[in-house]
């Protein structure tokens, strides 16, 4: 077989198997990771009406990745009746992030403005990002909508970071290292993330400091937060297929050096 | 009939047609995204920074402190005439030293500091346990460091010491490979899911 030929049998049935196991639905128990339990056990804990920053610092390619996470720690936020102030730090994020908190706060039946805002997005993260340590309403003199900060009722007692919970970063990037940078000590803010499992080893040694405080990492990390809180979603379905591509792609690489180590014997 | 999730739909084929091989319909929903990125990034840095935070509270509400941020953002666009190109440098002067003040504090305390602390870790914890976690941190750490100090020869005990740091950067790229790789395929899952649910209705 001919290296082309080879490439579109692998992308083929990669592509076979993926879909397959995406249409089959498994019921499983999946083990959860002391990072998402730690992120669970933190949103219980938070009082109800707690105020907490929601921040899609990501980019539509993103998306299936990050939409999974961002739909389950929603779901908790709001199931556990706590308030949600959106905002992006990706121009990109803004439609996304408004779309993914009107849709869910749909299904929890939350109204906007007082369960929930959505501010938008500011450029130059870093100046809004210290901006709002001294004032949320000066960087966001308006929400996505156009209505004035001043006159939301979510708004209403929320200064600066003093009020905030925790901040919950959902980035495909370094955008979270910012957060951590800028608010954590400094406002003694606790910051948790959700990120693209690409990601997760840049922020271990941000994790292990304690720095930032718990993460939620690809589909993997929504399917156990989902498990955790008991309403399986796409990250639970996904996992199947997740799973049967990466065996696919351990039996490539087992396969691959059994052919180069018999390639190489015959050329001795 | 959701017309967006068709639209979508057929630009998701048309991107996954570059599978077959280059071909005009690959091209045309590349620059087509390419170009939605650009113009809706545009779009939305005018509306929040230009209009929001320049435009209407300098020229409705008579903010007059806001005409020096204006001249200054002015001026960046002198680079485009050779004799007036030095007058550029004012704001950049000014955007690296303010970037760099806010920066250097934080990075130095968050990034720096704190991490060197986290790695220096009690061989030996509090209730008399071997914290083997913390040995190896302590020789990847320094085998690591031995790999990039270049001001000796790698040779003898120091190569020795690289080399080992080497195999601990390698466990680090694996790793990260490994995330990428399940990165990707998150991805490619993602659009199955979109293929299958908003634009065959095959699934729930």
């Amino acid at each position: 077989m001919n290296s082309q030929r080879t490439r579109w049998a692998i992308f083929a049935s990669l592509f076979a198997l993926m879909v397959i196991s995406y249409t089959i639905t498994l019921k499983w128990k999946i083990p959860t990771s002391p990072y998402i339990q730690k992120s669970y056990e933190f949103i219980n804990s938070l009082p109800p009406s707690s105020v907490v920053i929601v921040s899609f610092d990501h980019e539509a390619s993103s998306l299936p990745e990050i939409q999974p996470i961002s739909h389950i720690i929603l779901r908790h936020l709001f199931s556990r009746n706590q308030r949600i102030i959106g905002m992006s730090l990706f121009a990109e994020g803004t439609a996304i992030g408004y779309q993914t908190l009107n849709k869910l706060a749909n299904e929890y039946g939350k109204k906007y403005g007082e369960d929930y805002v959505f501010l938008g997005f500011k450029p130059q993260h870093i100046a809004a990002i210290l901006g709002m340590g001294e004032s949320i309403k000066q960087v966001f003199p308006q929400d996505y909508l156009g209505n004035y900060s001043t006159e939301i009722p979510i708004m209403q007692g929320v200064e600066n970071y003093q009020q905030i919970a925790a901040v919950i970063s959902l980035a495909d990037g370094d955008r979270t290292v910012q957060w951590i940078e800028y608010t954590g000590k400094k406002h003694g803010l606790k910051i948790l993330g959700g990120f693209t499992a690409a990601m997760i080893t840049t922020y271990d040694p941000y994790l292990s400091s304690g720095q930032l405080y718990s993460a939620i990492g690809g589909i993997v990390g929504a399917a156990e937060y989902e498990g955790v809180l008991g309403l399986p979603g796409k990250g639970n379905r996904a996992l199947l297929s997740q799973t049967a591509a990466h065996l696919f792609i351990v039996l490539l690489v087992i396969v691959g050096n059994i052919a180069y180590f018999r390639k190489r014997r015959g050329e001795k | 009939m959701d017309w967006g999730a068709v639209v979508a739909g057929l630009l998701t084929l048309a991107i996954y047609s570059f599978l077959y091989r280059d071909n005009p319909v690959y091209k045309f929903a590349e620059s087509l995204l390419i170009g939605l990125s650009i113009g809706y990034a545009l779009v939305t840095f005018w509306q929040t920074a230009i209009l929001d935070k320049l435009l209407q509270p300098l020229f409705q509400q008579g903010q007059l402190l806001l005409a020096v941020p204006l001249i200054l953002g002015l001026l960046m666009f002198s680079r485009f005439s050779r004799r007036l190109s030095w007058l550029s440098r004012i704001p950049l002067a000014l955007m690296i030293g303010a970037g760099a003040g806010a920066a250097i504090p934080a990075m130095l305390y968050e990034r720096t500091l704190r991490q060197v602390s986290n790695s220096i870790q009690p061989l030996v914890t509090s209730d008399s346990q071997f914290n083997f976690s913390g040995l190896v941190v302590l020789a990847g750490l320094l085998s690591t460091l031995a790999y990039f100090y270049f001001s000796r020869e790698h040779k003898g005990f120091l190569g020795g010491v690289a080399k080992i740091g080497t195999y601990f950067m390698m466990v680090f790229f694996g790793a990260t490979f490994g995330y990428t790789v399940m990165s990707r395929m998150s991805t490619l899952i993602g659009r199955i899911d979109f293929l299958l649910t908003d634009f065959l209705h095959y699934l729930q």
